[in-house]
Protein backbone atom coordinates (compact mmCIF):
# COMPACT_ATOMS: atom_id res chain seq x y z
CA UNK A 1 0.00 0.00 0.00
CA UNK A 2 2.80 2.24 1.09
CA UNK A 3 4.55 1.53 -2.53
CA UNK A 4 1.39 2.39 -3.98
CA UNK A 5 0.35 5.48 -2.72
CA UNK A 6 4.53 6.49 -3.68
CA UNK A 7 3.77 5.19 -7.21
CA UNK A 8 0.93 7.45 -7.15
CA UNK A 9 2.65 10.27 -5.80
CA UNK A 10 5.40 10.22 -8.38
CA UNK A 11 2.80 10.29 -11.12
CA UNK A 12 0.73 13.07 -9.81
CA UNK A 13 4.15 14.66 -9.86
CA UNK A 14 4.34 14.22 -13.59
CA UNK A 15 1.02 15.23 -14.77
CA UNK A 16 1.44 18.47 -12.08
CA UNK A 17 4.89 19.35 -13.73
CA UNK A 18 3.06 18.83 -17.34
CA UNK A 19 0.34 21.90 -15.75
CA UNK A 20 2.97 23.67 -14.45
CA UNK A 21 4.55 23.82 -18.00
CA UNK A 22 1.40 25.06 -19.69
CA UNK A 23 0.19 27.17 -16.52
CA UNK A 24 3.65 29.29 -16.72
CA UNK A 25 2.43 29.99 -20.10
CA UNK A 26 -1.00 31.76 -18.82
CA UNK A 27 0.70 33.40 -15.83
CA UNK A 28 3.74 35.36 -17.67
CA UNK A 29 0.76 36.63 -20.85
CA UNK A 30 -1.59 37.39 -17.66
CA UNK A 31 1.25 39.30 -16.07
CA UNK A 32 2.13 41.22 -19.21
CA UNK A 33 -0.89 41.60 -20.48
CA UNK A 34 -3.90 41.38 -17.76
CA UNK A 35 -5.95 39.01 -20.15
CA UNK A 36 -6.24 35.03 -20.41
CA UNK A 37 -4.96 33.53 -23.73
CA UNK A 38 -8.10 31.01 -24.58
CA UNK A 39 -5.58 29.28 -27.52
CA UNK A 40 -2.97 28.74 -24.98
CA UNK A 41 -3.93 25.04 -24.96
CA UNK A 42 -3.57 24.61 -28.88
CA UNK A 43 0.46 25.75 -28.25
CA UNK A 44 0.04 22.19 -26.29
CA UNK A 45 -1.51 20.55 -29.12
CA UNK A 46 0.41 22.21 -31.78
CA UNK A 47 3.81 21.14 -29.96
CA UNK A 48 2.46 17.22 -29.76
CA UNK A 49 1.83 16.81 -33.41
CA UNK A 50 5.45 18.96 -34.67
CA UNK A 51 6.86 15.96 -32.52
CA UNK A 52 4.93 13.55 -34.62
CA UNK A 53 5.81 14.92 -38.00
CA UNK A 54 9.38 14.63 -36.66
CA UNK A 55 8.54 11.25 -35.71
CA UNK A 56 6.94 10.51 -38.67
CA UNK A 57 9.00 12.07 -41.74
CA UNK A 58 12.71 11.97 -40.24
CA UNK A 59 12.40 9.54 -37.40
CA UNK A 60 14.33 11.46 -35.35
CA UNK A 61 15.60 10.73 -31.74
CA UNK A 62 13.63 12.01 -28.94
CA UNK A 63 16.01 15.39 -28.32
CA UNK A 64 15.35 16.56 -31.75
CA UNK A 65 11.48 16.05 -31.60
CA UNK A 66 11.33 17.81 -27.87
CA UNK A 67 13.20 20.55 -29.54
CA UNK A 68 11.17 20.68 -32.33
CA UNK A 69 7.94 21.06 -30.50
CA UNK A 70 9.83 23.69 -28.44
CA UNK A 71 10.17 25.74 -31.65
CA UNK A 72 7.05 24.95 -33.44
CA UNK A 73 4.79 26.04 -29.75
CA UNK A 74 7.35 29.53 -29.83
CA UNK A 75 6.65 30.04 -33.36
CA UNK A 76 2.36 29.78 -33.17
CA UNK A 77 3.25 32.02 -30.08
CA UNK A 78 4.45 34.86 -31.68
CA UNK A 79 1.92 33.95 -34.49
CA UNK A 80 -0.74 33.90 -32.18
CA UNK A 81 0.00 37.43 -30.29
CA UNK A 82 0.34 38.80 -33.78
CA UNK A 83 -2.72 37.84 -34.87
CA UNK A 84 -5.10 37.64 -32.01
CA UNK A 85 -3.75 40.03 -29.31
CA UNK A 86 -1.36 43.07 -31.58
CA UNK A 87 -4.47 43.99 -33.44
CA UNK A 88 -6.27 45.04 -30.10
CA UNK A 89 -3.45 47.32 -28.75
CA UNK A 90 -3.20 50.87 -29.93
CA UNK A 91 -2.93 51.92 -26.22
CA UNK A 92 -2.53 55.73 -25.43
CA UNK A 93 -2.74 55.70 -21.92
CA UNK A 94 -2.25 53.31 -19.11
CA UNK A 95 -6.28 52.93 -18.64
CA UNK A 96 -6.51 50.84 -22.41
CA UNK A 97 -3.74 48.98 -21.48
CA UNK A 98 -5.23 46.97 -18.78
CA UNK A 99 -9.21 47.73 -19.93
CA UNK A 100 -12.00 45.91 -20.00
CA UNK A 101 -12.77 46.30 -23.82
CA UNK A 102 -9.53 44.95 -24.95
CA UNK A 103 -9.53 42.15 -22.03
CA UNK A 104 -13.22 41.01 -23.93
CA UNK A 105 -12.34 41.58 -27.49
CA UNK A 106 -8.88 39.30 -26.80
CA UNK A 107 -10.97 36.31 -25.30
CA UNK A 108 -12.93 36.36 -28.19
CA UNK A 109 -10.11 37.11 -30.77
CA UNK A 110 -7.75 34.55 -29.12
CA UNK A 111 -10.98 31.67 -29.02
CA UNK A 112 -11.21 32.08 -32.39
CA UNK A 113 -7.48 31.21 -33.24
CA UNK A 114 -8.16 28.56 -30.59
CA UNK A 115 -10.84 27.01 -32.84
CA UNK A 116 -9.19 27.62 -36.12
CA UNK A 117 -6.13 25.76 -35.44
CA UNK A 118 -7.80 22.67 -34.20
CA UNK A 119 -9.78 22.47 -37.05
CA UNK A 120 -6.95 23.20 -39.25
CA UNK A 121 -5.01 20.15 -37.55
CA UNK A 122 -7.92 18.43 -38.09
CA UNK A 123 -8.40 18.98 -41.25
CA UNK A 124 -5.04 17.53 -41.79
CA UNK A 125 -4.56 14.78 -39.54
CA UNK A 126 -7.99 13.45 -38.70
CA UNK A 127 -9.74 13.87 -35.75
CA UNK A 128 -8.98 10.33 -34.62
CA UNK A 129 -5.80 9.42 -32.22
CA UNK A 130 -2.37 9.25 -33.82
CA UNK A 131 -0.69 6.61 -33.57
CA UNK A 132 3.19 6.23 -32.41
CA UNK A 133 5.76 4.24 -32.79
CA UNK A 134 6.09 1.88 -30.42
CA UNK A 135 10.18 2.65 -29.59
CA UNK A 136 8.84 5.96 -29.33
CA UNK A 137 6.38 5.47 -26.41
CA UNK A 138 7.61 6.82 -23.24
CA UNK A 139 6.58 3.84 -21.05
CA UNK A 140 9.35 1.52 -20.92
CA UNK A 141 9.10 0.17 -16.94
CA UNK A 142 11.94 1.15 -14.79
CA UNK A 143 11.98 -0.59 -11.53
CA UNK A 144 13.11 1.67 -8.80
CA UNK A 145 13.46 -0.47 -5.67
CA UNK A 146 9.90 -1.59 -5.18
CA UNK A 147 8.23 1.14 -7.06
CA UNK A 148 7.81 0.65 -10.86
CA UNK A 149 8.05 3.51 -12.48
CA UNK A 150 8.17 4.75 -16.20
CA UNK A 151 10.77 6.30 -18.41
CA UNK A 152 7.79 8.73 -19.43
CA UNK A 153 7.66 10.61 -15.86
CA UNK A 154 11.18 10.42 -15.47
CA UNK A 155 11.38 12.54 -19.07
CA UNK A 156 8.68 14.31 -17.91
CA UNK A 157 10.05 15.59 -14.14
CA UNK A 158 13.32 15.81 -15.44
CA UNK A 159 13.13 18.09 -18.26
CA UNK A 160 10.46 20.17 -16.70
CA UNK A 161 12.55 20.95 -14.01
CA UNK A 162 15.44 21.87 -16.51
CA UNK A 163 12.78 23.94 -18.08
CA UNK A 164 11.97 25.92 -15.04
CA UNK A 165 15.29 26.16 -14.18
CA UNK A 166 15.60 27.93 -17.95
CA UNK A 167 12.49 30.15 -16.83
CA UNK A 168 14.18 31.06 -13.72
CA UNK A 169 17.72 32.45 -15.68
CA UNK A 170 15.60 34.33 -18.27
CA UNK A 171 13.62 36.34 -16.03
CA UNK A 172 16.36 37.01 -13.37
CA UNK A 173 19.46 37.05 -15.51
CA UNK A 174 18.53 38.33 -19.11
CA UNK A 175 17.64 41.76 -20.00
CA UNK A 176 14.15 40.45 -22.06
CA UNK A 177 13.49 38.66 -18.42
CA UNK A 178 13.78 42.07 -16.53
CA UNK A 179 11.63 44.10 -19.32
CA UNK A 180 9.14 41.19 -19.02
CA UNK A 181 9.00 41.60 -15.05
CA UNK A 182 9.26 44.96 -15.62
CA UNK A 183 5.95 45.29 -18.16
CA UNK A 184 3.55 42.37 -15.73
CA UNK A 185 4.51 45.37 -12.67
CA UNK A 186 4.10 48.90 -14.34
CA UNK A 187 3.42 49.04 -18.16
CA UNK A 188 3.46 52.52 -18.02
CA UNK A 189 6.52 52.68 -16.13
CA UNK A 190 8.00 50.18 -18.66
CA UNK A 191 7.43 53.06 -21.67
CA UNK A 192 8.71 55.53 -19.78
CA UNK A 193 12.19 53.67 -19.02
CA UNK A 194 11.87 53.31 -22.97
CA UNK A 195 11.09 49.39 -22.53
CA UNK A 196 9.71 48.13 -25.91
CA UNK A 197 6.36 47.01 -24.61
CA UNK A 198 5.50 45.53 -27.96
CA UNK A 199 8.91 43.01 -28.38
CA UNK A 200 8.65 41.95 -24.80
CA UNK A 201 4.67 40.57 -25.15
CA UNK A 202 6.23 38.86 -28.35
CA UNK A 203 9.10 37.22 -26.04
CA UNK A 204 6.32 36.75 -24.32
CA UNK A 205 4.26 34.46 -25.99
CA UNK A 206 6.80 32.87 -27.27
CA UNK A 207 8.16 31.77 -24.21
CA UNK A 208 4.92 30.84 -22.46
CA UNK A 209 4.18 28.77 -25.91
CA UNK A 210 7.46 27.03 -26.00
CA UNK A 211 6.73 25.52 -22.80
CA UNK A 212 3.48 24.62 -23.49
CA UNK A 213 4.76 23.04 -26.66
CA UNK A 214 7.23 20.92 -24.72
CA UNK A 215 4.04 19.61 -22.52
CA UNK A 216 2.18 18.59 -25.05
CA UNK A 217 4.82 16.24 -27.13
CA UNK A 218 6.17 14.83 -23.52
CA UNK A 219 2.65 13.92 -22.85
CA UNK A 220 2.11 12.69 -26.07
CA UNK A 221 4.39 10.45 -26.48
CA UNK A 222 3.87 9.69 -22.37
CA UNK A 223 0.03 7.99 -23.10
CA UNK A 224 0.52 7.42 -26.87
CA UNK A 225 -2.20 9.97 -27.41
CA UNK A 226 -1.92 13.11 -29.84
CA UNK A 227 -5.36 14.38 -31.44
CA UNK A 228 -6.80 17.78 -32.36
CA UNK A 229 -8.35 18.18 -29.08
CA UNK A 230 -6.06 17.18 -26.81
CA UNK A 231 -5.34 20.91 -25.21
CA UNK A 232 -8.63 21.45 -23.63
CA UNK A 233 -8.69 18.85 -20.84
CA UNK A 234 -4.75 20.09 -19.35
CA UNK A 235 -5.34 23.52 -20.17
CA UNK A 236 -8.53 24.26 -17.77
CA UNK A 237 -6.83 22.49 -15.35
CA UNK A 238 -3.24 24.92 -15.73
CA UNK A 239 -5.89 27.54 -15.40
CA UNK A 240 -7.29 26.49 -12.00
CA UNK A 241 -3.80 26.36 -11.44
CA UNK A 242 -2.94 29.61 -12.35
CA UNK A 243 -6.43 31.05 -10.62
CA UNK A 244 -5.25 28.89 -7.40
CA UNK A 245 -1.85 30.63 -7.35
CA UNK A 246 -2.92 34.01 -7.62
CA UNK A 247 -2.67 34.60 -11.34
CA UNK A 248 0.43 36.36 -11.48
CA UNK A 249 2.68 33.80 -9.58
CA UNK A 250 4.77 32.20 -11.22
CA UNK A 251 5.59 30.04 -8.27
CA UNK A 252 2.37 29.99 -7.11
CA UNK A 253 1.47 28.64 -10.53
CA UNK A 254 3.56 25.55 -10.24
CA UNK A 255 3.35 24.88 -6.60
CA UNK A 256 -0.59 24.60 -7.35
CA UNK A 257 -0.18 23.01 -10.34
CA UNK A 258 1.66 19.90 -7.95
CA UNK A 259 -1.05 20.31 -5.76
CA UNK A 260 -3.78 19.64 -8.19
CA UNK A 261 -1.53 16.71 -10.25
CA UNK A 262 -1.10 14.98 -6.52
CA UNK A 263 -4.67 15.26 -5.57
CA UNK A 264 -6.00 14.25 -9.08
CA UNK A 265 -3.62 11.11 -8.92
CA UNK A 266 -4.43 10.21 -5.23
CA UNK A 267 -8.02 10.78 -6.09
CA UNK A 268 -8.14 7.73 -8.88
CA UNK A 269 -7.72 5.56 -5.68
CA UNK A 270 -11.24 6.29 -4.85
CA UNK A 271 -13.07 7.93 -8.20
CA UNK A 272 -13.09 6.66 -11.48
CA UNK A 273 -11.47 8.49 -13.88
CA UNK A 274 -13.98 10.69 -14.99
CA UNK A 275 -14.78 11.83 -12.22
CA UNK A 276 -10.86 12.57 -11.11
CA UNK A 277 -11.40 15.48 -13.60
CA UNK A 278 -13.89 16.90 -10.73
CA UNK A 279 -11.05 17.28 -8.19
CA UNK A 280 -9.67 20.40 -10.23
CA UNK A 281 -13.33 21.76 -10.74
CA UNK A 282 -13.77 21.33 -6.94
CA UNK A 283 -10.65 23.29 -6.65
CA UNK A 284 -11.22 25.81 -8.60
CA UNK A 285 -14.80 26.76 -7.15
CA UNK A 286 -13.43 26.87 -3.75
CA UNK A 287 -10.81 28.84 -4.59
CA UNK A 288 -12.75 31.29 -6.25
CA UNK A 289 -15.48 31.23 -2.90
CA UNK A 290 -12.95 31.66 -0.45
CA UNK A 291 -9.64 32.63 -1.83
CA UNK A 292 -10.55 34.98 -4.63
CA UNK A 293 -7.12 36.57 -4.72
CA UNK A 294 -5.47 33.05 -4.83
CA UNK A 295 -4.97 30.78 -2.24
CA UNK A 296 -1.50 32.77 -2.49
CA UNK A 297 -3.32 35.95 -0.90
CA UNK A 298 -1.32 37.57 -4.16
CA UNK A 299 -1.46 41.02 -4.15
CA UNK A 300 -3.15 42.52 -7.59
CA UNK A 301 -6.03 41.37 -9.42
CA UNK A 302 -8.78 38.80 -9.99
CA UNK A 303 -10.58 37.32 -12.46
CA UNK B 1 20.24 76.52 -30.51
CA UNK B 2 17.53 75.15 -28.18
CA UNK B 3 17.84 71.58 -27.25
CA UNK B 4 14.23 71.25 -27.12
CA UNK B 5 11.75 73.10 -29.31
CA UNK B 6 7.84 72.13 -29.32
CA UNK B 7 6.03 73.18 -32.59
CA UNK B 8 2.21 73.66 -32.58
CA UNK B 9 1.89 70.45 -30.68
CA UNK B 10 -1.78 68.95 -30.95
CA UNK B 11 -3.13 66.12 -29.01
CA UNK B 12 -6.62 64.60 -29.21
CA UNK B 13 -8.28 61.66 -27.39
CA UNK B 14 -11.26 60.32 -28.76
CA UNK B 15 -13.45 63.11 -29.93
CA UNK B 16 -11.66 65.61 -27.33
CA UNK B 17 -8.47 68.04 -28.21
CA UNK B 18 -6.49 68.52 -25.14
CA UNK B 19 -3.50 70.41 -26.64
CA UNK B 20 -4.12 72.66 -29.06
CA UNK B 21 -1.26 73.82 -30.24
CA UNK B 22 1.39 74.27 -27.73
CA UNK B 23 4.70 76.16 -28.30
CA UNK B 24 7.72 75.88 -26.47
CA UNK B 25 11.74 75.95 -26.04
CA UNK B 26 13.84 74.65 -23.88
CA UNK B 27 17.10 76.07 -23.91
CA UNK B 28 20.82 74.01 -24.00
CA UNK B 29 21.53 73.69 -20.15
CA UNK B 30 18.19 75.87 -19.02
CA UNK B 31 15.43 74.89 -16.78
CA UNK B 32 12.01 75.78 -18.06
CA UNK B 33 8.83 75.26 -16.14
CA UNK B 34 5.15 74.84 -17.89
CA UNK B 35 2.73 76.02 -15.22
CA UNK B 36 -1.02 75.59 -15.00
CA UNK B 37 -3.99 74.45 -12.64
CA UNK B 38 -5.54 70.92 -12.43
CA UNK B 39 -6.06 69.60 -15.99
CA UNK B 40 -5.16 72.22 -18.72
CA UNK B 41 -3.03 69.69 -20.35
CA UNK B 42 0.52 69.78 -18.76
CA UNK B 43 1.04 65.79 -18.28
CA UNK B 44 -0.55 65.57 -21.93
CA UNK B 45 2.54 67.77 -23.20
CA UNK B 46 4.93 65.55 -20.92
CA UNK B 47 3.40 62.56 -22.39
CA UNK B 48 4.09 63.78 -25.97
CA UNK B 49 6.98 64.67 -25.93
CA UNK B 50 7.99 60.95 -24.32
CA UNK B 51 5.81 59.54 -27.53
CA UNK B 52 3.51 57.91 -24.47
CA UNK B 53 0.80 59.86 -26.34
CA UNK B 54 0.78 59.83 -30.34
CA UNK B 55 0.13 63.15 -31.59
CA UNK B 56 -2.07 64.87 -33.97
CA UNK B 57 -0.71 67.89 -35.38
CA UNK B 58 2.38 70.04 -35.10
CA UNK B 59 6.27 68.83 -34.33
CA UNK B 60 8.73 68.21 -31.65
CA UNK B 61 12.26 68.86 -32.53
CA UNK B 62 15.06 67.81 -30.06
CA UNK B 63 18.37 68.29 -31.04
CA UNK B 64 17.61 69.41 -34.89
CA UNK B 65 15.82 66.01 -35.44
CA UNK B 66 12.17 65.40 -35.13
CA UNK B 67 11.25 62.70 -32.25
CA UNK B 68 7.69 63.18 -32.49
CA UNK B 69 6.88 59.82 -34.28
CA UNK B 70 10.05 57.50 -32.82
CA UNK B 71 8.29 55.69 -30.21
CA UNK B 72 8.71 55.99 -26.66
CA UNK B 73 12.11 53.75 -26.62
CA UNK B 74 13.95 55.44 -29.09
CA UNK B 75 13.10 58.50 -27.30
CA UNK B 76 14.71 57.25 -23.94
CA UNK B 77 17.50 56.30 -26.17
CA UNK B 78 18.72 59.41 -27.83
CA UNK B 79 18.59 61.10 -23.84
CA UNK B 80 15.08 62.07 -23.36
CA UNK B 81 14.27 60.70 -19.84
CA UNK B 82 11.22 61.67 -17.79
CA UNK B 83 9.97 61.46 -13.83
CA UNK B 84 6.65 61.29 -14.73
CA UNK B 85 3.47 62.27 -12.78
CA UNK B 86 2.29 59.43 -10.32
CA UNK B 87 5.90 58.45 -10.06
CA UNK B 88 5.06 55.15 -12.48
CA UNK B 89 8.07 53.48 -10.40
CA UNK B 90 8.39 49.26 -10.18
CA UNK B 91 6.65 48.75 -6.99
CA UNK B 92 7.23 45.11 -6.54
CA UNK B 93 10.60 45.56 -7.75
CA UNK B 94 14.08 46.69 -5.74
CA UNK B 95 15.09 49.71 -5.69
CA UNK B 96 18.15 48.50 -7.29
CA UNK B 97 15.95 46.73 -10.15
CA UNK B 98 14.38 50.33 -10.67
CA UNK B 99 18.12 51.63 -11.23
CA UNK B 100 18.99 49.22 -13.36
CA UNK B 101 15.55 49.77 -16.15
CA UNK B 102 16.41 53.59 -15.53
CA UNK B 103 20.10 52.47 -17.56
CA UNK B 104 18.15 49.90 -19.49
CA UNK B 105 19.43 51.90 -22.98
CA UNK B 106 22.65 52.61 -21.36
CA UNK B 107 25.87 51.09 -21.55
CA UNK B 108 27.18 48.92 -18.74
CA UNK B 109 30.94 50.64 -18.52
CA UNK B 110 29.02 53.66 -16.90
CA UNK B 111 26.40 52.10 -15.10
CA UNK B 112 28.73 52.24 -11.89
CA UNK B 113 29.64 55.89 -12.13
CA UNK B 114 25.91 56.82 -13.15
CA UNK B 115 24.96 55.19 -9.89
CA UNK B 116 27.35 57.03 -7.97
CA UNK B 117 26.01 60.32 -9.23
CA UNK B 118 21.74 59.24 -8.55
CA UNK B 119 24.13 58.13 -4.98
CA UNK B 120 24.98 61.78 -4.19
CA UNK B 121 22.08 63.18 -5.02
CA UNK B 122 19.84 60.88 -2.91
CA UNK B 123 22.12 59.09 -0.86
CA UNK B 124 19.19 57.86 0.76
CA UNK B 125 18.81 55.37 -1.88
CA UNK B 126 21.81 53.48 -1.26
CA UNK B 127 20.44 52.01 1.90
CA UNK B 128 17.21 51.23 0.21
CA UNK B 129 19.04 49.22 -2.38
CA UNK B 130 17.82 46.22 -1.73
CA UNK B 131 14.46 46.93 -0.27
CA UNK B 132 11.38 46.55 -2.08
CA UNK B 133 10.46 50.49 -4.21
CA UNK B 134 6.97 49.91 -3.16
CA UNK B 135 8.06 49.81 0.50
CA UNK B 136 9.27 53.34 0.43
CA UNK B 137 7.53 56.47 1.58
CA UNK B 138 6.00 59.15 -0.92
CA UNK B 139 9.15 61.43 -0.77
CA UNK B 140 11.58 58.45 -1.28
CA UNK B 141 9.82 56.98 -4.44
CA UNK B 142 9.98 60.78 -6.36
CA UNK B 143 13.60 60.69 -5.34
CA UNK B 144 13.76 56.87 -6.57
CA UNK B 145 12.13 58.13 -9.41
CA UNK B 146 14.20 61.43 -10.80
CA UNK B 147 17.08 58.79 -10.24
CA UNK B 148 15.47 56.11 -12.72
CA UNK B 149 14.95 59.12 -15.09
CA UNK B 150 18.98 59.98 -14.42
CA UNK B 151 20.07 56.57 -14.91
CA UNK B 152 18.94 57.05 -18.79
CA UNK B 153 21.56 59.93 -19.20
CA UNK B 154 19.06 61.91 -20.08
CA UNK B 155 20.56 65.82 -22.24
CA UNK B 156 17.02 66.59 -21.62
CA UNK B 157 15.22 65.14 -18.15
CA UNK B 158 11.58 65.97 -17.98
CA UNK B 159 9.69 66.49 -14.66
CA UNK B 160 5.79 66.09 -14.04
CA UNK B 161 5.11 67.87 -10.74
CA UNK B 162 7.59 66.16 -8.52
CA UNK B 163 6.91 68.10 -5.63
CA UNK B 164 3.31 66.48 -5.80
CA UNK B 165 1.80 65.49 -2.26
CA UNK B 166 5.48 66.21 -0.50
CA UNK B 167 6.27 67.88 2.55
CA UNK B 168 7.50 71.69 2.02
CA UNK B 169 11.08 70.78 3.50
CA UNK B 170 11.66 67.71 0.78
CA UNK B 171 10.00 70.07 -1.97
CA UNK B 172 12.97 72.62 -1.52
CA UNK B 173 15.71 69.71 -1.36
CA UNK B 174 14.12 68.24 -4.72
CA UNK B 175 14.13 72.34 -6.24
CA UNK B 176 17.80 72.67 -4.81
CA UNK B 177 18.57 69.17 -7.15
CA UNK B 178 16.87 70.71 -9.91
CA UNK B 179 19.73 73.53 -9.86
CA UNK B 180 22.63 70.66 -9.20
CA UNK B 181 21.54 68.30 -11.99
CA UNK B 182 21.37 71.39 -14.25
CA UNK B 183 24.66 72.05 -13.41
CA UNK B 184 25.61 68.86 -14.20
CA UNK B 185 24.62 69.97 -17.84
CA UNK B 186 21.11 68.21 -17.84
CA UNK B 187 18.62 70.64 -19.61
CA UNK B 188 15.07 70.23 -17.06
CA UNK B 189 11.71 70.92 -18.41
CA UNK B 190 9.94 70.79 -15.03
CA UNK B 191 5.73 70.72 -14.86
CA UNK B 192 4.49 72.09 -11.56
CA UNK B 193 1.51 73.43 -10.04
CA UNK B 194 2.99 75.47 -7.23
CA UNK B 195 4.96 78.45 -9.22
CA UNK B 196 6.20 80.23 -6.90
CA UNK B 197 8.57 77.31 -6.68
CA UNK B 198 9.31 76.86 -9.84
CA UNK B 199 9.89 80.18 -10.93
CA UNK B 200 12.17 80.42 -8.42
CA UNK B 201 14.75 77.96 -10.07
CA UNK B 202 13.59 78.13 -13.96
CA UNK B 203 14.85 80.33 -15.98
CA UNK B 204 11.74 80.79 -18.22
CA UNK B 205 8.06 79.94 -17.90
CA UNK B 206 5.45 79.24 -19.54
CA UNK B 207 1.78 79.37 -18.31
CA UNK B 208 -1.07 76.95 -19.63
CA UNK B 209 -4.79 77.14 -19.86
CA UNK B 210 -7.07 75.15 -21.65
CA UNK B 211 -4.26 73.28 -23.44
CA UNK B 212 -2.64 76.29 -25.16
CA UNK B 213 0.27 78.48 -23.77
CA UNK B 214 -1.09 82.10 -22.61
CA UNK B 215 1.67 83.84 -20.98
CA UNK B 216 5.26 83.22 -21.26
CA UNK B 217 8.73 84.88 -20.29
CA UNK B 218 11.65 85.01 -18.46
CA UNK B 219 10.66 83.95 -14.25
CA UNK B 220 11.64 87.37 -12.62
CA UNK B 221 9.17 89.07 -15.15
CA UNK B 222 6.47 86.27 -14.85
CA UNK B 223 7.29 86.06 -10.99
CA UNK B 224 5.83 89.92 -11.37
CA UNK B 225 3.21 89.17 -14.17
CA UNK B 226 -0.27 90.36 -12.24
CA UNK B 227 -2.13 87.73 -13.67
CA UNK B 228 0.00 85.08 -12.92
CA UNK B 229 0.15 86.01 -9.29
CA UNK B 230 -3.41 86.41 -9.30
CA UNK B 231 -4.39 82.84 -10.91
CA UNK B 232 -1.64 81.05 -9.58
CA UNK B 233 0.19 83.00 -6.34
CA UNK B 234 -2.91 84.45 -4.44
CA UNK B 235 -5.13 82.75 -2.28
CA UNK B 236 -5.33 79.27 -4.26
CA UNK B 237 -5.40 76.66 -2.44
CA UNK B 238 -2.29 74.02 -4.38
CA UNK B 239 -3.21 69.94 -4.81
N1 LIG C 1 -5.71 59.17 -22.03
C1 LIG C 1 -6.64 60.10 -21.95
N2 LIG C 1 -7.88 59.87 -22.43
C2 LIG C 1 -8.83 60.81 -22.37
N3 LIG C 1 -8.65 62.02 -21.85
C3 LIG C 1 -7.46 62.33 -21.33
C4 LIG C 1 -6.38 61.39 -21.37
N4 LIG C 1 -5.30 61.97 -20.80
C5 LIG C 1 -5.70 63.19 -20.42
N5 LIG C 1 -6.98 63.42 -20.75
C6 LIG C 1 -7.73 64.68 -20.49
O1 LIG C 1 -6.93 65.74 -20.89
C7 LIG C 1 -7.06 66.84 -20.01
C8 LIG C 1 -5.71 67.28 -19.53
O2 LIG C 1 -5.15 66.27 -18.72
P1 LIG C 1 -3.68 66.37 -18.13
O3 LIG C 1 -3.44 65.13 -17.33
O4 LIG C 1 -2.74 66.66 -19.22
O5 LIG C 1 -3.81 67.61 -17.17
P2 LIG C 1 -2.73 68.24 -16.20
O6 LIG C 1 -2.54 69.63 -16.64
O7 LIG C 1 -1.54 67.39 -16.10
O8 LIG C 1 -3.53 68.24 -14.83
P3 LIG C 1 -2.99 67.97 -13.34
O9 LIG C 1 -2.44 69.25 -12.86
O10 LIG C 1 -4.24 67.62 -12.60
O11 LIG C 1 -2.01 66.86 -13.40
C9 LIG C 1 -7.98 66.38 -18.89
O12 LIG C 1 -9.25 66.90 -19.15
C10 LIG C 1 -8.00 64.88 -19.01
O13 LIG C 1 -9.23 64.37 -18.64
MG1 LIG D 1 -0.63 66.35 -14.63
Amino acid sequence: MDTYFLMQLINGLSVGMIYALIAIGFTLIFGVLNVVNFAHGEMYTIGAFAGLVCINMIHAPLAIIIVAALVAGGLSGIGLERIAFKPFRRFQDEASLKSRAMREATLLSSLAVSIIIKEVIQHFFGAEMQTIPGQYMLNNPIQVGPLSLSSGQFLILGSSILMLGGLQYVLYHTRIGLSIRAISNNPLGAKYVGLSVDKTIISTFAVGSMLGGAAGIMVGLYYGAIFPTMGFTPSIKAFVAMVMGGLSSIPGAVICSLILGVCESLATNYLTQGWSDMVAYSFLIVTLIFFPQGIFGSRRERV
Amino acid sequence: MPILEVSDLQVTMGPQQILRGVNLKVEQNGIVAVMGSNGVGKTTLMRAISNIYQISGGDIIFERDSISNLGADKVVKMGVCQAPEGRQIFANMSVEENLVLGAYHQDKSHFNEDLEWVFELFPILKERLKQQAGAMSGGEQQMLCIGRALMGRPKLLLMDEPSLGLAPLVVKSIFDLVVKIRDAGTAILIVEQNAKAALCVADYGYIMEGGAIILEGPSEELAKDDRLTAAYMGGHAHA
